[in-house]
């Protein structure tokens, strides 16, 4: 009896996709707190990033929980590294997001003009649209496995894989356009005004890297 | 002799009582059949296993590993079985009691050598036979994971990748089961009815049964609504063969471990009833039907709880991976049956799980388990024997 209990160990997939699910909602409660932040109401604002603080709390202790769970003395259908690795930058997905959290109770936007915070906001919408999709990658590579590696089920988390890049893709050229924005208005602009902008726009497009990055290592884990 | 018969029940008592979980683990893990219906499942199979093909095993212990000739005092062959079986089972006790994933069977072959080594000294033990037990206990575990990986690799390739995969389950699935029947089949050919010839028991017994049931399990298997998802259809359609398969592993494992019960029964029987010429003659029936019973009461009496705790910690097997082991572990034990190997039905199956996990069909095993087996294999036979040896001394000064 003590055979079985020890032989078979717990699949970490279905812990990969309980913590994927915590840093999508996080990404979620992210982007409310940037539509408070659009419409000015801040009181909403401060009470969201809170919560996005909490959430990344809520990540980090999944990923701690099956760092401990994974031995290295498993025999596992993907690599140990792999499934490390991208529970790593799974993790780091909820990590930007907490940045951008910070940043946006740092100070308040009066003087942005309208054109730079719908940039921002927009990127905060794909954002979203990256974390899902890196929830989506986990589950189908739970499908993969499920599947015995087949062709087709490698296909559908190739066409995940893609949506994920052109979503980063799309991310980096509205961060190009923010960025030239700002200097553009360098002369009629505090520094510190540029200086939030900026550091938000970074932190954002930080989240659909590091999705990127999530997504990169699926693509490893498929490889023979 | 009394004793002796009441020791070996114990033994096959104990065998069903645990050893059997470890057969019918995966079936019940995989929700392929209740605690429930595995121990009726295994206690007849352990039973009808035990009583058709348990005799070449039983052999083995009986008078293969110790050359009695040697012994010219019946009461020696009595009081060494006693102290075989009493060895084996404080060793078994002491192991589970410590997690040790220790072989009733490796247990029961040091008993018997202890007691000959005590009686006689090293010249009395068959030492070429004993050679070819130990490698077929390093053997097993290995065909088992070579087995499971093609196994598993040819469900993948047949079944899992196709399109469509339930439609090339519908048939794919009756052809397992069918090349099931075709080893049982030229099993029964040969130990029942004495065959002599593989070839002729294949073809006449093995084929046209395999064929029979192929037919009747493809009518047999069918989908009465087909899920959304072609995987959970699949997994459906190997739930059902599981239930056969968890069936094929009872028939294996009770041809095979009945010999740890009755084996030391068989030699203090016939010697008793008939002298030492007694061991001449071979096993009387009722033996390995008594042992059959034994393994069977115990899963009524106690296995199936076993297999209940089992089966709610065995969460992450799939059917078509708890078949790809039952199949594979199964299939090694018959035909190690049949050479007359009396092997670890444990360790097999533990060999097929991981031969699953290197074709890359298992999410996670824990690998320590195997450090564990290794162990055993070197540390079970040494102590058995010394107990074993302890007692048979301890019985003559007595006696």
């Amino acid at each position: 009896m003590q055979v079985w209990t020890k032989l078979f160990a717990k699949s970490p997939f279905k812990p990969l996709i309980k913590h994927a699910d915590v840093v999508l909602e996080t990404v979620e409660t992210l982007e409310k707190a940037l539509q408070a932040w659009y419409d000015g109401n801040y009181e909403e604002m401060d009470k969201l990033a809170v919560e996005v603080d909490r959430l990344e709390d809520v990540a980090d202790r999944i990923k701690e929980e099956i760092r401990d769970s994974l031995s290295s003395k498993l025999m596992m259908a993907v690599a140990r590294e792999d499934v490390l690795i991208y529970l790593h930058m799974q993790d780091k997905v909820a990590d930007a997001a907490e940045d951008t959290a910070k940043w946006l109770l740092v100070k308040r936007p009066e003087k942005i003009s309208p054109e730079i915070k719908d940039l921002i906001l927009e990127m905060g919408r794909e954002s979203i649209k990256a974390a899902k999709l890196v929830y989506e990658a986990i589950v189908q590579m739970d499908r993969v496995i499920e599947s015995g590696f087949s062709e087709g089920e490698i296909n559908r988390e190739y066409e995940i894989i893609r949506q994920i890049e052109s979503v980063e893709n799309k991310i980096d050229s509205l961060d190009t356009r923010l960025m030239q924005i700002v200097f553009e208005n360098a002369g009629g602009m505090e520094w510190s005004e540029g200086f939030y902008i900026l550091n938000i726009a970074r932190t954002l497009s930080n989240i659909s890297d590091k999705a990127k990055d999530s997504a990169e290592r699926i693509r490893l884990m498929m490889n023979k | 002799m009394i004793i002796t018969v009441i020791l070996g029940f114990w033994m096959a008592w104990n065998i069903g009582a645990n050893d059997v979980a470890n057969s019918m683990g995966t079936a019940v893990g995989a929700k392929a059949i209740t605690p429930k219906q595995a121990a009726v499942i295994a206690g007849v199979m352990n039973f009808t296993g035990a009583y058709f093909f348990g005799k070449s095993v039983t052999e083995t212990i009986r008078k293969g590993i110790l050359n009695v000739n040697m012994i010219h005092d019946p009461w020696i062959i009595v009081y060494g079985s006693l102290a075989a079986l009493l060895a084996a089972s404080i060793w078994l006790i002491f192991a589970t009691y410590n997690g040790l994933p220790v072989s009733t069977t490796h247990s029961i072959i040091g008993g018997v050598v202890g007691y000959g080594l005590v009686y006689a000294g090293a010249s009395i033990v068959d030492w070429g036979k004993l050679a070819q037990v130990v490698l077929s206990w390093i053997l097993s575990p290995i065909f088992g994971a070579v087995v499971a990986f093609f196994v598993f690799k040819a469900v993948r390739r047949s079944i899992l990748v196709r399109k469509d995969p339930v439609k090339s389950a519908r048939y794919w699935a009756p052809f397992w089961i069918g090349l099931a029947f075709v080893v049982i089949g030229t099993m029964f050919y040969i130990k029942v009815l004495h065959g002599e010839s593989l070839f002729h028991g294949v073809l006449v017994y093995g084929i046209p049964t395999g064929i029979v049931i192929f037919v009747l399990s493809y009518l047999l298997i069918r989908l009465h609504f087909r899920p959304n998802d072609p995987y959970l259809g699949v997994e459906s359609i190997f739930r059902k063969v599981q239930v056969v398969t968890s069936a094929y592993v009872a028939l294996a494992h009770g041809s095979n471990d009945v010999a740890n019960a009755v084996g030391p029964i068989a030699a203090a029987y016939a010697v008793i009833t008939m002298g030492l010429s007694g061991m001449e003659v071979p096993i009387p029936r009722w033996i390995l039907a008594m042992g059959g019973l034994g393994i069977a009461i115990g899963i009524f009496m106690y296995g199936y709880k076993v297999m209940e705790t089992v089966g709610k910690k065995i969460t992450e097997l799939t059917n078509t991976r708890g078949f790809s082991i039952d199949f594979s572990a199964a299939t090694v034990i018959l035909v190690a049956s049949w050479l007359g190997m009396p092997i670890s039905t444990t360790h097999t199956v533990v060999g097929a799980v991981v031969g699953v996990g290197l074709a890359r069909g298992i999410k996670a095993i824990n690998t320590s388990i195997l450090k564990d087996i290794v162990i055993s294999w070197f540390v079970t036979v040494p102590v058995a024997a010394a107990i074993s040896a302890v007692i048979f001394k301890a019985l003559l000064l007595l006696g």
